[in-house]
């Protein structure tokens, strides 16, 4: 993540750009919610958004790579969130507020950090590469288990940020948001076994890079 | 080496049924058929063991503070689509906005990041207000709702009421069915910390989850039973042959209840509650033990 500092800078500065493309929105927002009863839809927002609001913002600091962007990827998911409120089915909100954010965020990247951003093209080959050599090490056994937890915090943000974007987004919504499998293939749209081997490849790298350092 | 035990037999296969063994995403028969393989390898239980390790040190990372200005921002957003978009134009002509929530983002975006929470005064003290009548009251009852989601906290958003037969009734055929049903269980762990992050991820509540593995109770799993049209945590523990069913609802009032006999049709259930959880322990074993079960969990739960 080259120089996340600067461009955060940047993207508060192209902040009123941005408006334009949300502004069109929010008047088709409330013809829509009017069909409803508007209150009612208030407080399914306040159900399904607010419990979320943590897990939504862990999740884009670790997409986005920063806090501060953070809050901002995280207020324009829930503007989405709140103009999609009423095609909400039921179901887990978290996972479905999640989905918003992740969209969001990309969204967002693209926008204000084009480079950052990794084709779509490479992530087929990412899976490939991983089925080929497997979700083990090369060095097949692992550090110890101890070792893994007293590995301390910075090392691990630090490995985790140095992961790749496929891997580094399944490893998240798994083990800090809690989504189960199904939700998480739901969410990336791919099989259930690429959750899975992208799961355990980014635990693997994790895991060596821990007993690398320790 | 093979196994008949359905399982796959290629070094990748099993690693990844052991990733889903330490996620909670096996069937109890698939859990018992890999902690078989694990036991009877210890190239597969070091594995496991890392597996476990990383696990546990990635879910301790701090996870990012919801600020309450942060909360009160997003919460605005929510009250935003009760204001009709002219009544919001027209009282914020100073802006020269179109609606009120771009004002809104202009707002933050321009770095003024004010507690949103303010708004609805600002909107009832312009003049454009009085075109809808019913905005007073809407706005009102607005910040009245963000003030008891804010006071409320973030998990507690299932629940309210209290005891009634009914509720006590649906827990005793949840508990029926589930014994008829394929398996008792929706989550298979005897780890605790499976169970609640499960738990908690489904219905955003998890109620305390001790391992009474050492006082003859072991903690087998969890589900999510559903009961007068709100979805509540119940913990599954075993003692020999029995089952118990632990229902755990969210409760908002804070009273504490000693447990209280509600035992009929064969069952034995105990209520009672700690301020935080209004718990139902149900089971076909003697009452006696039921008690000891319970006395056991309140220890450990506090």
């Amino acid at each position: 993540m080259p120089a996340s500092g600067s461009l955060a800078l940047g993207s508060k500065a192209r902040a009123p750009s941005r408006l334009e493309v949300v502004r069109p929105t929010p008047p088709g927002v409330s013809d829509h919610g009017a069909a409803l009863s508007e209150r009612a839809l208030a407080e399914r927002f306040n159900q399904v958004v607010l419990p979320h609001l943590g897990d939504a913002l862990a999740l884009a600091r670790w997409l986005t790579g920063n806090a501060a962007d953070a809050e901002d990827v995280v207020q324009d998911a829930c503007i989405k969130a709140h103009a999609g409120i009423s095609g909400y089915a039921g179901g887990n909100a978290r996972a479905w507020l999640l989905t918003i954010v992740r969209n969001t965020s990309y969204t967002w990247m693209s926008r204000n950090r084009p480079r950052g951003m990794m084709a779509v093209g490479d992530l087929g080959d990412l899976d490939d590469m991983a089925a080929a050599h497997g979700t083990s090490l090369p060095d097949e056994d692992g550090p110890e288990a101890s070792l893994i937890a007293k590995a301390d915090t910075a090392a691990l943000e630090a490995a985790i940020a140095a992961l790749q974007q496929p891997f580094r987004e399944t490893l998240v919504l798994r083990d800090i948001n809690g989504l189960a499998y199904r939700e998480i293939a739901a969410m990336l749209d791919v099989p259930i076994g690429t959750v899975m081997s992208r799961l355990a490849r980014a635990r693997g790298l994790l895991a060596s890079e821990l007993g690398r350092t320790s | 080496m093979t196994h008949d035990d359905g399982l796959p037999n290629d070094p990748e296969g099993i690693r990844l049924m052991i990733h889903a063994l330490v996620d909670g995403e096996l069937d109890a028969a698939a859990a018992l058929a890999v902690e078989r393989r694990i036991a009877a390898d210890p190239r597969l239980a070091a594995e496991h063991a890392r597996i476990v390790a990383l696990q546990g040190a990635v879910s301790r990372l701090p996870h990012p503070d919801v600020s309450d200005a942060f909360r009160a921002r997003i919460a605005a957003i929510g009250m935003a689509g009760t204001e009709q978009p002219a009544s919001a134009e027209a009282t914020e002509p100073q802006r020269g906005s179109p609606s009120a929530l771009p004002g809104l983002i202009a707002g933050a975006g321009a770095g003024q990041r004010r507690a949103a929470g303010t708004r609805p005064s600002q909107t009832r003290t312009s003049p454009g207000a009085r075109r809808f009548g019913s905005f007073d009251w809407r706005a009102m009852a607005a910040s009245i709702m963000i003030s008891a989601v804010l006071a409320s906290g973030a998990t507690q958003w299932v629940m309210q009421s209290g005891v009634d037969d009914g509720f006590a009734a649906a827990v005793a055929s949840g508990h029926r069915r589930s014994l008829l049903a394929a398996s008792p269980i929706d989550i298979v762990s005897s780890d605790r910390h499976t169970v609640k992050p499960w738990l908690d991820a489904r219905i955003g509540v998890s109620p305390p989850a001790p391992d009474l593995a050492q006082d003859g109770y072991a903690l087998i799993g969890g589900r999510v039973e559903v009961i007068s049209g709100r979805p509540v945590p119940a913990l599954v523990y075993r003692h020999r042959e029995h089952l118990i069913t632990l229902v755990a609802e969210p409760q908002q009032g804070g009273k504490v209840t000693q447990p209280d006999d509600l035992s009929s049709g064969g069952f034995f259930m105990v209520h009672w509650s700690d301020g935080g959880f209004s718990y139902w322990a149900i089971s076909d074993m003697e009452r006696p033990e039921l008690d000891d079960f319970v006395a056991r969990f309140r220890k450990a739960a506090v």
